[in-house]
């Protein structure tokens, strides 16, 4: 017997110690002695008729005593439990000797008062209990394994714990399958793209890359004129405003960009000029709008920068 | 002491950073900087959450990046901070069991456009699909180019959302820009026969022409080259090694620079324009515009007719033979979006 059974006697014991104070010291002794006395028990706690209400009496107050009949209640289901998970586990026929030992302590009970009416009736109860414990434990212990996919403490509810996982595989799959649905439409519309580019993409990089070129070669042109003057000085940016101006009229291609005409230009109150330039810039810039559109097919609506020739 | 020194300086060079966020006018153009929110006002599903995040980094730098929305935030709680802080523009995201919305508004009072996301991919998902993803550290440090491409100025919802795209990103001089600056491109190419708009978003990088590949990788690189298979060093120079199969078609893609711009590309040196895609990448369509701020009047809706778009509807088959004065009368019509309207007229006379 190793350690751990010893240990699991004591809380066999201590379940109903409530009941007997002082037995313990017995118990050793006791126990010695049930490994010799073994057949007797079973014929001798058989519940008379005139004891049973007194049992029932009995019961009533355990009942209403609350505590206890908890702690009771407790433990033995506990107990219970173990020993079959000792049981299972080499297989020992000792819950004979468990039981036996029950049984015996309840003898040296009641060796004590020789079988007085109420104490006997204590004991009794007890043992009864104990012999329904007997019972179902043997009647558990006669059950073959089986299977032992669902584990063999439980066997006797097998197809309730089947009922139990499949109803938990339902679950599962409902939940995963509603996951699965969110899932769907959180990434409704994603597409990883491919890792070559097809037709499309090519096209449209052409577009952007045909945009771009158009708007650097504007800047160009535009900056070309500005080069080695920096416009944050302002003597340079005096000239930089007359080259704009003048590159903004070569630009419209009407007025002609001599000094003198840019002298008379910047005499003459500023609107006059570019009224006229504005009427005559207007159609033409319109036209070459259209010219633009008739020409290709997508027409840049718009690189952001190239609208703002003003200075 | 060096060492205090130089965290001094990097603060001295980090500090104008916000403070040119918190200007609202271009020191360049005079024009009012537009700013953006990009977010939502519900629960986004993971994939979702990262677009909105990929939005937000495309709209960069001008916008919030690590703007936090809580639930209980309405559409009123966004308007009241956007007043201060100069914000112009809304990019709102939803999702239903069914869809997919982008809302794009302007902010004080519409007009506002419901874009339905037929489908997208992520930066990420574009970065996995190429073999060598690029993203320089200043990337995202300067606004995008947009190309709006396919929007004819005939139907007038079309023309709305050109002008709200035009808008929504800061415009450019080009008598001051510089082109260091310019490197991504947002692209928005409108299919008359499907109604989809194509929603691409590429960085630009130039490449001089006329360099063999061997030379242009030892200046990009700074590292040593193998020398090992040649018999005299002019052999690294003078031998070609194979050109580039993209070669013939670069002829439409080059630019003549005026000035330097980084190690490689040279002034009035021709350089070729390459674009690679950096997401995120959405086909959307127009579905709906309203005048106000997600509020208002129907201007135009895809789906369901109402009554002053019918009538508009029947008005412009009417008009089709003549585009020229229809082109006028639907700047008259334009009632939403006066401003934007202004705007457009500008462009187009300049």
């Amino acid at each position: 017997m190793s350690t751990g059974e010893e240990g699991h006697m004591e809380m066999a014991d201590r379940g109903s110690r409530k009941r007997r104070v002082g037995v313990k010291k017995g118990t050793k002794a006791a126990r010695n002695k049930k490994l010799k006395s073994k057949p007797s028990s079973s014929d001798r706690f058989k519940v008379t008729m005139k004891n049973q209400k007194l049992f029932q009496k009995r019961a009533r107050d355990y009942n209403s005593d609350e505590e206890e009949e908890e702690d009771e209640s407790k433990k033995q289901p506990e107990v219970t439990i173990r020993e079959k998970i000792f049981s299972d586990a080499n297989m020992g026929p000792n819950y004979e000797e468990i039981e036996e030992e029950d049984g015996e302590d309840n003898d040296e009970n009641s060796d004590g008062e020789d079988h007085g009416e109420i104490e006997s009736g204590i004991t009794k109860f007890a043992t009864d209990g104990c012999n329904a414990f007997k019972i179902a434990f043997k009647a558990i212990m006669k059950k073959t394994k089986g299977d032992d996919t669902l584990g063999p403490v439980l066997s006797a509810h097998k197809h309730l714990i089947g009922e139990k996982l499949a109803e938990e595989e339902a679950e599962k799959k409902a939940k995963g399958q509603a996951r699965k649905a969110k899932h769907l439409i959180a990434e409704k519309g994603h597409v990883k793209p491919e890792s070559y580019l097809d037709s499309h993409e090519k096209i449209l990089i052409g577009v952007a890359t045909k945009g771009v070129v158009k708007l650097f070669n504007a800047v160009n042109k535009a900056q070309h004129a500005q080069k080695g003057l920096n416009p944050s000085r302002s003597k340079d940016a005096k000239v930089l405003k007359k080259r704009r101006k003048e590159a903004f009229f070569s630009e419209l291609g009407k007025t002609k960009t001599d000094p003198k005409a840019q002298k008379s230009e910047e005499e003459a109150p500023a609107w006059a000029p570019l009224r006229d330039n504005y009427m005559l810039a207007n159609p033409k810039l319109k036209d070459w709008d259209k010219n633009q559109e008739t020409k290709e097919g997508d027409d840049f609506a718009a690189m952001s920068g190239d609208e703002s020739y003003e200075d | 002491m060096g060492r205090f020194k130089n965290n001094k300086k990097s603060r001295v060079i980090v500090k104008p950073i916000p403070k040119k966020n918190q200007e609202d006018v271009s020191h360049v153009t005079g024009d009012k900087i537009p700013k953006s929110f990009v977010f939502s006002r519900m629960k986004l599903p993971g994939p979702v959450k990262q677009l909105q995040m990929d939005l937000r980094k495309l709209m960069l730098p001008y916008t919030a990046l690590s703007l936090k929305e809580k639930k209980r935030n309405t559409l009123r709680d966004f308007l009241n901070v956007s007043g201060p802080m100069g914000v112009t523009h809304f990019l709102m995201l939803s999702k239903t069991a069914s869809s997919l919305s982008l809302r794009v508004a302007r902010t004080p009072q519409g007009p506002t456009l419901t874009f339905k996301i037929h489908q997208y991919s992520l930066a990420s998902d574009i970065a996995q699909s190429q073999l060598r993803p690029r993203c320089p550290q200043d990337l995202f440090k300067s606004p995008p180019l947009i190309v709006l491409s396919g929007f004819g100025s005939q139907e007038l919802h079309l023309k709305l959302a050109t002008i709200m795209f035009q808008n929504i990103f800061p415009a450019i001089d080009i008598n001051t820009v510089k082109l260091s600056t310019c490197q991504r491109l947002v692209l928005l190419n409108y299919n008359k026969d499907t109604k989809l708009i194509d929603f691409r978003h590429y960085s630009i990088r130039l490449q001089p022409v006329g360099v063999s590949r061997r030379i242009r990788k030892f200046v990009q690189n700074h590292q040593v080259p193998d020398l090992r298979n040649l018999q005299d060093v002019s052999d690294f120079v003078t031998k070609a090694g194979y050109g580039s199969e993209s070669e013939g078609d670069e002829e439409a893609a080059t630019v003549t620079l005026s000035s330097d711009l980084g190690r490689v590309n040279k002034g009035s040196t021709k350089s070729a324009v390459k674009l690679q895609e950096i997401g995120p990448r959405m086909t959307m369509q127009l579905v709906k515009v309203e005048e106000g701020l997600c509020t208002g009047g129907i201007i135009f809706s895809e789906y369901e007719n109402v009554d002053g778009k019918k009538e508009k509807l029947k008005k412009k088959q009417d008009e089709e033979g003549a585009e020229e004065e229809e082109e006028d009368s639907e700047e008259e019509d334009e009632e939403g979006s006066e401003e934007d309207g202004e705007d457009m007229d500008e462009d187009f006379e300049d």
